[in-house]
């Protein structure tokens, strides 16, 4: 039972340094984006924390900063998944925390409604290219009309689809699917090839993996699950059509056993390998996380990626990764700015299809960085169209077993009960909803 | 022979420089009664201990308490709200569910993983050939550690492709498609077996201790006189290793009550939150629902229960001679 006690004293240890980081809050004034030299050629050190996930791309882009700048260092610091926002939370309940933060996307409004981060608006609306930042991330990153964050990198949703198998089925591997029907067509056809090969493939337990692959479907016909500003937010569940087209699909491809039985205890851990393997025909997934099982050579030739469709055409993706954000007791602002607006630079967004994310700036996609990069050039392709909720209950409603999404994902594609599984979703999101306001 | 008391007191004979000054306090020292000086001694050596127990434990025990009468939030200021937390917690469903669900889950593994204990302990309780090799077996499991087993597990109770399935379709006992993790009585079922193999090893190393410290001489005597081998174990045997299986039952009960590993990788509480237990709870509030002054009041209830739950386990495994002296 070492590692339970172990676990637990972890947690009481967390809640006890936040409790103590509390107890020594400086409560500093804000600092302003005011001066001119606000940005620009700052000295010193730039405290750098960013997630774990994005360790490649964030030891790669502090490597060649402190190689170009002098005066300027930049230090990084990697967070670990689930530690993130308790240990950015204590480091500024400490008066401590660093300059800038590389946090998930939608984790801002926990921070920006109560005053943690500096409001960038006057510098941002300075950049050349913000009406080109990916409006999902900036969604997130606006609190009452002002922007307290930047985009920082991209993790977005997008369809993979096994063209060998396409071929094997008599499908044209350069016709993708656009619309529901034709996905679970092509899926049909696959799934006859037989010999173990599946036509599809879902992380049917892992809450975040379905949230992340489902919902740009409906948005791409142009509905959320949510309705109305953060501090009165609705839900729109029942009678949201193409959210029931959705999870109509799913069920299609559960009841007619167009994926593998292990989909049903795919909790996130395994999600993608069997795709990898060669043994699926298409599969909703992140474009980074497939250029991490597959071999460099594998891609556009083997696999390939085409936008999220909704049930009878458009696109779009989940506006995941991260922002940027600046802690209001930051020590060096100024230097995290310079360090911000350096890494949104054309130049270091061409490096990051390579280092398995998608840049932030959609007029980064140029003729040369689709011939280049084209896979990621789909998915850039649909963060013009993508969309992250924003609330202050994402984890709740969309990250949790016990939460609404999976409880009405389970209803409607595993027992197929749709009505059911709408009535769950309506009620178990109204209820968070009216929690996160009161 | 000098004893303690007379060596303490040495320097202060050696030096006594004078009343005044660091001298003058050996001589207040020298001055004080023995059972005084014993005191005073005892207190020093504690000190340390207190000291650390005092920072580490006690002040961050009363602090908890004070959290939890407040509204805490992640971040953002906080208001004194006195047992608010408390009166909703015992009105919350879903924390009433999950310590339920800890009960179930603590009744069902204690007692296999007892006898499972017992059982190996009396196997390799010898010294005769091959008992390391099985006591290194039977232990390895806790070795190993909870975490990587249970990832470990995860993929083996995949349909399909999984182990469990596999073996057991075989022998005809389950489906090659089961669903073990998203199934409330199959996870559990699969948990609850997974742990008594997980934690019977320890189990088994603290009674094979107590049994090894029983004297050979009473076995002998007890041969002499016709006994038989479950004689030996119930007169003999259990009766002296009150105290060794009144630790391992407390070890035991406090480790479930304080499960969260296993249901945090295998289910994930679910399907639903049906299989959520406690600590899962309190981890969810804190760190999902960022509800700390509300989390901590969860995991006060639990230390206090805790603490209930084990002073009547001492209680009535309470060694009853040593009690009578």
């Amino acid at each position: 039972m070492k590692l339970l006690s172990g676990r637990i004293f972890t947690g009481v240890a967390a809640v006890l340094l936040l409790a103590a980081a509390g107890c020594s809050s400086s409560g500093s004034s804000s600092p302003t984006t005011a001066s001119a030299s606000f940005g620009v050629n700052a000295t010193g050190t730039v405290q750098f924390w960013a997630r774990t996930v994005s360790k490649t791309l964030a030891q790669k882009l502090v490597s060649e900063f402190n190689a170009s700048h002098s005066n300027l260092k930049v230090k990084l610091t990697l967070t670990s998944i689930n530690d993130d926002v308790t240990s950015l939370a204590t480091s500024i309940r400490a008066g401590d925390p660093p300059d800038v933060v590389g946090l998930n996307d939608i984790d801002m409004p926990t921070f920006t409604r109560n005053g943690s981060f500096m409001n960038l608006t006057s510098e941002i609306n300075k950049l050349p290219y913000k009406s080109a930042l990916s409006p999902g991330h900036v969604g997130l990153a606006t609190y009452n009309g002002q922007l307290y964050g930047v985009p920082y990198w991209a993790d977005l949703s997008v369809l993979w689809y096994n063209k060998t198998l396409f071929k094997q089925a008599g499908l044209n591997p350069d016709d993708p699917p656009t619309t529901y029907a034709q996905i679970l067509s092509d899926a049909q056809a696959i799934n006859k090839l037989g010999h173990g090969i599946n036509g599809f493939t879902f992380a049917g337990d892992c809450q975040g993996c379905l949230g992340f692959t489902v919902q740009p479907g409906i948005w791409a016909d142009g509905t959320h699950l949510t309705n109305g500003d953060i501090t009165n937010q609705t839900a729109n569940i029942t009678g949201n059509a193409p959210l029931q087209s959705a999870l109509t699909l799913y069920r299609n491809m559960w009841a007619q056993n167009l994926v593998p039985n292990n989909d049903r205890t795919d909790n996130g851990t395994t999600w993608g390998q069997d795709f990898a393997a060669g043994k699926i025909g298409i599969m909703p997934g992140g474009y980074g996380q497939l250029v991490d099982l597959v071999k460099p050579s594998q891609l556009g030739t083997e696999f390939m990626d085409t936008p999220l469709p909704g049930a009878n055409g458009g696109y779009s993706t989940f506006d995941g990764g991260d922002d940027f954000a600046i802690p209001t007791a930051a020590k060096n602002p100024s230097g995290a700015w310079e360090f911000i607006q350096w890494v949104m630079q054309t130049q270091q967004q061409d490096q990051y299809p390579a280092l398995g994310a998608t840049p932030i700036r959609t007029d980064v996609l140029t003729p040369s960085f689709s011939a280049t990069n084209p896979e990621d050039a789909v998915a850039l392709k649909a963060l013009a169209k993508g969309y992250a909720p924003v609330t202050l209950v994402y984890d709740q409603m969309f990250n949790q077993a016990g939460g609404p999404w999976f409880q009405m994902f389970t209803t409607a594609v595993y027992d197929g009960n749709m009505s059911l599984a709408l009535q769950q979703g309506q009620s178990g999101l109204t209820r968070l909803l009216q929690q996160a306001a009161s | 022979m000098i004893g303690p008391d007379q060596a303490l007191a040495r320097p202060a004979t050696a030096a006594q420089p004078g009343p005044r000054g660091a001298g003058g306090r050996r001589l207040r020292w020298w001055r004080l009664s023995m059972s005084r000086r014993r005191t005073l001694t005892g207190m020093g050596l504690v000190a340390p201990s207190f000291v650390m127990v005092a920072v580490f434990v006690l002040f961050p025990l009363g602090f908890a308490v004070y959290i939890s009468l407040t509204n805490w939030p992640l971040i953002g200021p906080y208001h004194f709200i006195g047992g608010q937390n408390y009166s909703l917690l015992i009105h919350d469903p879903q924390f009433i569910h999950s310590v339920l669900f800890t009960l179930l889950y603590t009744g069902i593994v204690t007692v296999p993983i007892f006898v499972l204990g017992y059982a190996m302990a009396v196997l390799v309780r010898s010294n005769r050939r091959g008992a390391t090799f099985f006591r290194t077996a039977f232990f390895l499991p806790f070795i190993i550690g909870l975490a990587t087993e249970s990832f470990m597990l995860l993929l083996e109770l995949q349909p399909d492709s999984g182990a469990a399935d596999y073996v057991l379709s075989k022998i005809g006992l389950a489906h090659a498609t089961t669903a073990w993790t998203v199934d409330y009585g199959l996870a559990l079922a699969a948990i609850c077996v997974f742990v008594t193999w997980f934690a019977s090893g320890l189990t088994m190393m603290l009674l094979m201790a107590g049994m090894q410290g029983i004297p050979t001489e009473l076995y002998e005597a007890a041969e002499v006189d016709g006994g038989t081998w479950w004689q030996k174990e119930t007169r003999i045997t259990l009766p002296l290793l009150r105290a060794n299986i009144a630790l391992a039952l407390i070890i035991s009960v406090i480790g479930s009550f304080l499960a969260f590993n296993q249901f945090y990788i295998l289910t994930e509480g679910g399907p639903g939150t049906s299989t959520e237990p406690v600590v899962m709870w309190i981890y969810e509030e804190a760190f999902v629902q960022y509800h700390l002054g509300y989390a901590t009041a969860g995991a006060i209830a639990l230390v206090v229960v805790i603490g209930i739950i084990s002073a009547a386990q001492f209680y009535l495994l309470r060694d009853g001679s040593r009690a009578a002296r």
